[in-house]
């Protein structure tokens, strides 16, 4: 396997990319959304609202959760839960989003645009091919996530912390999630992205069916967000770790699956 | 950059053997029984009409479809599809494939030569000598996605020539060339085969440009190749009559029956501007071509007219199908 040949089909992959609009506009406008929209809109408008609004949200989490409680207010102990534990799920829907997309025009859309077959006549070996097109869709999943928490990290510290009272953040979770679920949780998603790609000829397929690969995080939002699952650092190790053998697994089937053939004749 | 390529294979060895090659799809056979044969540092041209298999057959000795069976399957040496990683780096194939539009065609190809495990130096030197060779140096650096059809086929051929291959798959290249940009490409097969040593497999309907620059070339039809040898040998082995084109002067009348009752003649067709005479034997040509020349009227011409390789293909492919596989012919 040679990493000068994976890093040329992941550059180009990713040049491609960033000239298609169709790909960027997405990868772009999400994190807008998630990163600055959604937590900015919340911490205004915690300003104003009343004490008792939140006081059901509160009452259902365990005091464990909220260090220093006692010494917040009603608004800095939600700004605390939403900050630390609502929009770490959407962390996990970033990069999930970014790669499907990637993953989904590197592979699908080379097939759909018949870009795929001329590769697949050179020595690049199956491995070095599925390889490549997974890092070009999660190194800039995983970079762009890292970007988004820089963001994220200073619009809460701007924000969030005279509110808390204090700076809390990032917390210890948010490491964990940042430094170990996102890489896994972006291998996990490209994979299953590339997997489908070789059975669908279109992007527009893959992206689709694909997108079922980001639903445990959307349902781990609808968990922080009515209060039943909080995540926090134990749990974000045991997933990130359990995702990462289901990435070995994963991307060892899927090399060993590749079949030229089956590509080749998706396109007759 | 000097397309001189280092290791080619040596005279007298064979770049591509294949043998009762067969291959279906969902149950329909395309290819059924090919063999096959192309010595290296030559052009074999495979005709063949629409779904008679070329792309398919192209596709088998490129490692990426496989065959259902076949005796031999061996390219540049090497069995397949065992040892396709040996064949890969060897060759380059322009087949029916994309370009990246979104990337200049300087990347496109440098992209493809890196894939060879050339270095991000070489791979673009080398990029744009080819680009410059094909007329496209001025646009190397312009995003392919603006190129017309020809240009692009243009960078797909280039792009199959980026690692200096021994042995070039080019399927249908000429397509959506004008017949300029298609003459150069021929000469270019032509000077570079002969001076190189590159062996090249082409497919094409056209069948002119193929008699003129390939070596050998192999008909398919039923999914069998029905004639394979030298261009000409081909075409007398198929279209086997004797004939000798008469060219009278404009106000000139040939008198036929003359031509006619001429000892080893078989028949005479008027045409425009004579006659077409069909000789029995062709040992016969230089004794009838004399009493021809003899007959009181004004000739501008008297010569053989040997059968293209297009008559012997329209009568091999040509109004073929539900016909039986015809003999086979070979003509070595």
């Amino acid at each position: 396997m040679r990493s000068s040949v994976i890093w040329t089909v992941a550059t180009k992959d990713l040049r491609e990319s960033a000239a298609n609009s169709q790909v960027l506009l997405p990868v772009v406008i999400l994190p807008i959304v998630f990163v600055v929209l959604y937590p900015v809109g919340l911490l205004i408008g915690l300003r104003w609202m009343s004490p008792t609004d939140a006081q059901d949200l509160i009452a259902r989490i365990p005091r464990s959760a909220l260090p220093g409680a006692d010494e917040m207010s009603t608004q800095g102990q939600v700004a605390y839960l939403a900050t630390v534990y609502l929009f770490a799920a959407f962390f996990l829907i970033i990069p999930a989003m970014v790669a499907t997309v990637l993953a989904a025009n590197s592979f699908a859309g080379e097939k759909e645009r018949h870009t795929l077959e001329g590769v697949l006549y050179t020595p690049v070996t199956d491995t070095e091919l599925v390889v490549g097109k997974i890092v070009g869709a999660v190194a800039p999943a995983i970079v762009f996530s890292w970007l988004c928490f820089v963001v994220y990290t200073i619009l809460v510290d701007v924000l969030g912390a005279p509110l808390v009272g204090r700076v809390y953040f990032p917390t210890l979770n948010w490491w964990i999630l940042m430094l170990l679920v996102v890489p896994a949780m972006s291998v996990f998603v490209t994979a299953c992205v590339v997997w489908v790609s070789a059975r669908v000829n279109t992007y527009q397929a893959a992206n689709s069916i694909g997108g079922f690969a980001v639903l445990p995080a959307v349902l781990l939002v609808v968990g922080q967000v009515n209060g039943v699952m909080l995540v926090g650092p134990l749990l974000f190790t045991v997933l990130g770790v359990v995702l990462i053998g289901l990435d070995v697994v994963l991307v060892r089937w899927i090399v060993s699956s590749f079949d030229r053939e089956r590509v080749v004749t998706s396109f007759l | 950059m000097s397309l001189a390529g280092v290791g080619r294979a040596s005279a007298g060895t064979v770049a591509i053997e294949v043998a009762g090659l067969t291959r279906s799809f969902g149950g329909t056979p395309v290819l059924q029984g090919v063999d096959l044969s192309l010595p290296a540092g030559g052009v074999l041209g495979l005709l063949g009409p629409n779904g008679s298999g070329k792309t398919t057959t192209v596709r088998i000795l490129t490692g990426v479809l496989r065959a259902d069976h076949a005796r031999t399957l061996r390219v540049l040496g090497h069995d397949l599809p065992a040892e396709i990683a040996d064949v890969r780096p060897r060759i380059g194939v322009q087949t029916d494939t994309s370009l990246y539009d979104r990337l200049s065609a300087l990347d496109n190809l440098a992209f493809f030569g890196r894939l060879y495990g050339m270095s991000r130096d070489e791979a673009r030197t080398a990029a744009s000598a080819l680009l410059e060779r094909f007329g496209l140096g001025e646009r190397a650096r312009h995003r392919v996605g603006a190129f017309s059809k020809g240009m692009k086929q243009k960078a797909l051929i280039a792009r199959a020539l980026i690692a200096d291959p021994e042995l070039v798959f080019l399927d249908e290249p000429t397509a959506g060339l004008d017949p300029e940009a298609a003459h150069e490409l021929m000469t270019y097969i032509h000077d570079v085969s002969r001076a190189e040593g590159r062996t090249f497999f082409i497919t094409s309907h056209r069948l002119e440009e193929m008699e003129a620059v390939c070596t050998r070339v192999g008909v398919l039809s039923g999914g069998r190749v029905v004639a394979q040898g030298v261009p000409g040998e081909v075409a007398r082995a198929v279209v086997p009559e004797v004939r000798v084109r008469v060219t009278a002067a404009p106000s000139a009348v040939l008198d036929l029956g003359a031509v006619r009752s001429i000892d080893g003649v078989v028949g005479v067709t008027a045409t425009d501007d004579g006659a077409r005479v069909e000789l029995a034997e062709r040992e016969r040509i230089p004794r009838v071509v004399r009493e021809i020349a003899a007959l009181p009227v004004d000739l501008l011409g008297v010569a053989e007219e040997p059968p293209t390789l297009e008559e012997a293909y329209l009568r091999l492919v040509g109004a073929s199908t539900p016909q039986p596989a015809p003999e086979e012919v070979t003509a070595r």
